[in-house]
């Protein structure tokens, strides 16, 4: 017992020191907004939050220990079982998923909605330690595409399914599918709506392209014989191709209007700032002022196309285009230090 | 194939490499050897275009490596001290995608990505996941990536730690191999015995500065003796809590 109490105290001191659940959570557009804008009618997507927040590879603390060193340790198995039953509650995650559902709810609480809940929860955690959910047969099946890109392309595509935005923007667009098949018609101020909202939860994304190559990556890319604007260029394909297909329920070329702005709008953060992102965490932008500038924009190209003429989704390529030339250039000057 | 003038490079106050000056013919194998900190790594970055010089001028192949960096890219191969490797690619993947951005042809890269993969020992870890390789199969397709495109230059960063006795001797007989064609190898190692075998030429700094250069056949002693004597002499001293010598 004693050799796991020291180490869930480690775990501890870790997670206080790793604050990127938090951190990711609170530097992202999707929630920052959405506490903005929705505030109190806005339960449904914090549920949401902290549904994809119960994402085994996000939330298990005991992955923080590398396999390698639990096997070496010398624990019982009893050790095992205290670990794996008391190491969730080190998370401050957990705490606030808990807090979240109890909120949710308030008043009409019963005895198998709390069964239900403890029930995902322990599974969550089970799978985590079974090593069930393996993303690496996943990751193969990521497409081929034409041109010198295309593994460039395909690795995007798995960095960018390796984060928590797309799990929630994917939840989003499946929730309102499963409303229109089944629920009454939507007013067309409802589809603009969610569209920019499923746009919104990749937005910070956008923010930070190559933010899960880390340095190695980076210098990598320095070594091809490729422009900055193809890099980015790659960067963009796969963020496109995860993005507009989640407004296919909702406002499709809004939806691409939304994607290209956001990613115009996002070059200049992610070839300046290169903020590191961890995967199985949210993604976090460069600051509140410039999520709110870039969700604004977003907004406002979305409603343009919807309202107004799907010609204007060619200025939006426009710009697009410009952003990436403009910052394409930049990659290119670049340092590897 | 290789010449640099007065190359340096300041971060702040601090000059991690100081006036370098050496040229390196085409097809020598060049050893560029010094303690962690030497400032080997910066070389490599400023000679493959990574990092630009505080001063001095750099060209390799002919080329001057800050006025046309994308035309010296395609001429050389680089295997970078941190390997460049991106996660979420495979180890074939990551030959594939060398070949096309290289330019190199489909059936072609296919070709030499099997070749590589069986000449390195890397057949049965094709289809894994960067990371999920051991480091030694990580160098491997870093090295892999560095040849595919035949370079007319080579920069390896430490090639031959973290490998296995087999790939080492391996990448040995391939590096001389490819010198033999003409293609010029600037290695850093800290591994002298390997380093004594297959280098042509020597340099060593210590603290950004050349202290030593010379063809390996003017060493006036063994490698690791003129290394102590020039760069760093090891001082081991007694750990008193291990207790006294078991016979």
């Amino acid at each position: 017992m004693a050799r796991a109490a020291a180490i869930l105290r480690a775990l501890g001191v870790a997670f206080r020191r790793d604050q990127k659940s938090f951190e990711s959570i609170a530097g992202n557009n999707f929630f920052l907004i959405t506490a903005l804008l929705v505030g109190p009618a806005g339960g449904f997507i914090f549920l949401i939050i902290g549904l994809v927040m119960l994402f085994p590879l996000s939330t298990d603390p005991l992955r923080k220990i590398p396999a390698s060193r639990l096997a070496l340790w010398p624990l019982e198995k009893r050790d095992y079982w205290v670990l794996r039953i008391a190491s969730p509650w080190v998370n401050p995650v957990s705490w606030l998923v808990v807090a979240l559902a109890v909120w949710a709810a308030r008043g009409k609480v019963t005895l198998g909605l709390w069964g239900l809940a403890a029930g995902l929860f322990a599974g969550a955690f089970l799978l985590s330690d079974l090593h069930v959910f393996s993303t690496e047969s996943l990751w193969r099946l990521a497409p081929n595409f034409p041109g010198p890109l295309n593994q460039l392309i395909r690795k995007n595509i798995r960095e960018m399914l390796s984060t928590l935005d797309f799990y929630c923007a994917l939840i989003l667009s499946i929730c309102v599918l499963v409303y229109r098949l089944l629920g009454p018609p939507l007013p067309g101020e409802a589809f603009l709506a969610v569209t920019v909202l499923v746009v919104l939860a990749l937005s910070s994304y956008a923010q930070c392209l190559f933010g899960l190559d880390g340095d190695g990556g980076l210098g990598r890319y320095r070594l091809l014989p490729l422009r900055g604007w193809q890099i980015l260029a790659a960067k963009d394909a796969a963020y496109l191709m995860l993005t507009i297909p989640l407004t296919l329920p909702v406002a499709p070329l809004a939806g691409a209007g939304a994607a290209l702005t956001a990613l115009a709008l996002g070059h200049g953060p992610t070839v300046r700032l290169r903020r590191d992102q961890t995967r199985w965490r949210f993604s976090t932008g460069a600051s509140l002022v410039f999520g709110l500038i870039q969700a604004v924009a977003m907004a406002m190209a979305a409603s343009a196309i919807y309202f107004t003429s799907s010609l204007v989704l060619l200025l939006c390529i426009a710009v697009w285009l410009g952003s990436l030339w403009h910052f394409g250039r930049e990659i290119d000057r670049a340092e590897v230090e | 194939m290789i010449s640099c003038r007065n190359l340096t490079r300041r971060f702040g106050e601090f000059t991690a490499v100081d006036r370098l000056s050496f040229e390196v013919p085409a097809g020598a194998i060049c050893a560029f050897l010094g303690p962690n900190g030497a400032g080997k790594s910066t070389t490599v970055k400023m000679l493959t275009g990574l990092l630009a010089p505080s001063s001095g001028e750099v060209e390799v192949c002919g080329l001057n490596v800050q006025s046309d960096p994308l035309e010296l890219k395609r001429r050389i191969g680089v295997l970078p001290e941190d390997l460049g490797l991106f996660d979420d690619l495979t180890v074939e993947e990551h030959l594939l995608l060398t070949g096309s951005v290289y330019g190199v042809n489909r059936q072609e890269t296919r070709s030499r990505t099997d070749q590589l993969l069986h000449a390195l020992s890397l057949e049965h870890g094709r289809n894994t996941f960067a990371r999920s390789c051991s480091h030694g199969m990580r160098k491997k397709t870093a090295f892999a990536m560095a040849l595919l495109h035949n370079p007319r230059v080579l920069f390896l960063d430490e090639p031959f730690e973290a490998i296995d006795p087999v790939t080492s001797r391996i990448m040995r007989d391939l590096l001389e191999s490819i010198a033999r064609h003409g293609v010029t190898v600037f290695l850093t190692s800290h591994i002298l015995s390997v380093v004594e075998q297959i280098a042509t030429e020597l340099i060593m700094i210590r603290k950004g500065r050349i202290v030593w250069n010379s063809p390996t056949g003017e060493l006036p002693q063994s490698l690791e003796q003129h290394y102590f004597d020039l760069v760093e002499a090891p001082v081991v001293e007694e750990l008193e809590w291990l207790g006294p010598p078991r016979s």
